[in-house]
């Protein structure tokens, strides 16, 4: 999986990227990471997943949703999913994890 | 390190030296010392030297007076003499004569006059790529036992594993009462697994088969399916309702697995007297159902997996189950797997390969057909867990 991060005006854009899987773990991580608040309290109030570049996601990559979710509800901020095509559609609705991150289809 | 010395850690290796005389081997034994091999035994002759190979030496240096072919290829012959290094110290003709020497089997030659710093140098060569060579060998047996230790510890844990699976026996029983087919596979991508399945009866029309697929695979994954198994034979379960027991498990399961694992479950009660098939999902793929007059239905599979968040809840779905249906449940491998380039096998495909496979033989072993097929253009080991259970209801 690649990522590109877009920081603005209180939101960070997180464009994914391939295949979030297993092998994504470390790099999703990090993204994760940026959620939580630095020394001065300051953070991202919101952070939007678009996952239109994304063509894969397994099980183990639900789990890092589930993952971001904790995160951003224990750090408050705002998750949410952007436009998630094709097997990664299929797989939100299927595990209706779009009722546990907002998602823009 | 004096450059005339040899690597201490190689003096636990064992030389052995040879000339045509015992007094010119003993001088040549003290030499070896002086570089710091300590255990060195001498061979007055061939005959001395092919009797002393027994001990096993790690480097053998002959004077070229013994250097006749016959020496070298029995030396070469004896147990483990095959790679160590045999080299060859005297006055050779020219290369020619040294190239002849190493045809022979020799390791290295080395011409007199030689000083000992000089033999030194080419003899570190050879003695530390034997240390190196030995100390890797060593390592490799180790790996070797632990590997066999860990083999069978496996093996006893995938015989507990595969205990955990519906008994020959109770297929059959399901099979007489019910008046059904039921065919299983279970394939696990390394030696455990992270899915399970189970059937049991309710009463004298009612069944109950379930398919469980846990995040990620091998030993954390298959420690969950006992987890599972454990809970399930709890009888307070709602056995008969599949939402109702997908939420009780989903709220013990929730509080026991750790955050970013989870488990994907389909639970149905197939009803022989309503001809009724209700079944509930937690982020399970689609089942799908076959009817009596050849087509097949996609079910519908909404809900959170389970262990996602206790306050997760499901939905019964019911669908028409009469005499010729059969339902078809997998684990999210058969579709998700890849074929030898690389592209994923797709919901579709399976879709087209249990139409053609219950189309072409019905009221054979469908799921073993399908499987065939299957496994002729998708290579092993798969890259996750397969499950996969057909039911067939047979026709009146």
């Amino acid at each position: 999986m690649d990522y590109t991060v877009r920081d603005g005006d209180g939101v960070r854009e997180v464009f994914l990227k391939g295949q979030l899987t297993f092998e994504a773990d470390d790099d999703f991580r990090k993204i994760i990471g940026g959620m939580e608040k630095d020394r001065t309290g300051a953070g991202v109030p919101e952070m939007v997943l678009d996952m239109a570049g994304l063509d894969f996601i397994d099980s183990a990559g639900l789990g890092l949703l589930v993952l971001a979710n904790n995160t951003a509800n224990r750090c408050q901020v705002r998750l949410k999913m952007r436009g998630p095509r094709g097997q990664v559609r299929e797989m939100i609705e299927i595990s209706e994890f779009h009722t546990l991150i907002p998602c823009d289809f | 390190m004096d450059s005339a010395a040899i690597d201490t850690r190689s003096t636990g290796l064992r030389a052995l030296v040879g000339r045509p005389t015992r007094r010119g081997a003993a001088r040549l034994a003290r030499w070896l010392a002086t570089l710091g091999l300590r255990h060195v035994d001498v061979a007055a002759g061939g005959e001395e030297v092919l009797a002393l190979a027994g001990r096993r030496p790690d480097l053998v240096l002959l004077d070229s007076g013994l250097a006749d072919g016959r020496l070298i290829a029995r030396l070469r012959a004896q147990a483990g003499m095959a790679e160590v290094p045999v080299l060859m110290i005297g006055r050779f003709a020219g290369p020619r004569e040294r190239a002849r020497i190493l045809a022979l089997g020799a390791t290295d030659v080395i011409d007199r006059p030689a000083t000992l710093a000089e033999v030194a140098a080419r003899l570190r060569v050879h003695v530390e790529n034997r240390s190196l060579d030995r100390s890797l060998r060593e390592v490799i047996r180790s790996l070797q036992g632990f590997h066999t230790d860990t083999v069978e510890r496996m093996k006893v844990a995938r015989g507990m594993q595969l205990a955990l699976l519906p008994s020959e026996s109770l297929r059959g029983e399901l099979q007489r009462r019910y008046g059904v087919r039921l065919d299983h596979h279970f394939e696990s991508s390394s030696e455990l697994g992270g899915d399970l399945w189970g059937a049991r009866a309710l009463g004298p029309e009612r069944f109950a088969v379930f398919l469980c697929d846990f995040t990620g695979h091998g030993v954390a994954a298959a420690l969950n399916t006992f987890r599972l198994h454990a809970l399930m034979a709890r009888i307070e379960l709602p056995g008969d309702d599949p939402a109702a027991m997908l939420e009780a498990l989903n709220g013990l399961l929730a509080g026991l697995l750790p955050e970013t694992q989870f488990a994907t479950m389909l639970y149905a009660v197939v009803d022989t007297a309503a001809d009724r098939l209700t079944y509930a999902t937690a982020g399970a793929p689609r089942p799908l159902v076959g009817t009596p007059d050849g087509g097949t239905v996609v079910g519908e599979s909404v809900g959170w997996p389970l262990g996602v968040s206790p306050r997760a809840t499901y939905r019964n779905r019911e669908m028409a189950f009469p005499p010729g249906s059969f339902l078809f449940l997998f684990s999210d491998a058969l579709y998700e797997s890849r074929d030898w380039e690389g592209r994923p096998f797709g919901y579709e495909g399976v879709q087209e390969l249990l139409r053609w496979s219950s189309h072409e033989h019905e009221g054979e072993n469908v799921l073993a057909v399908l499987l065939e097929r299957y496994f002729a253009v998708m290579p092993r080991p798969l890259a996750d867990d397969l499950t996969a259970i057909w039911i067939g209801r047979k026709r009146d």
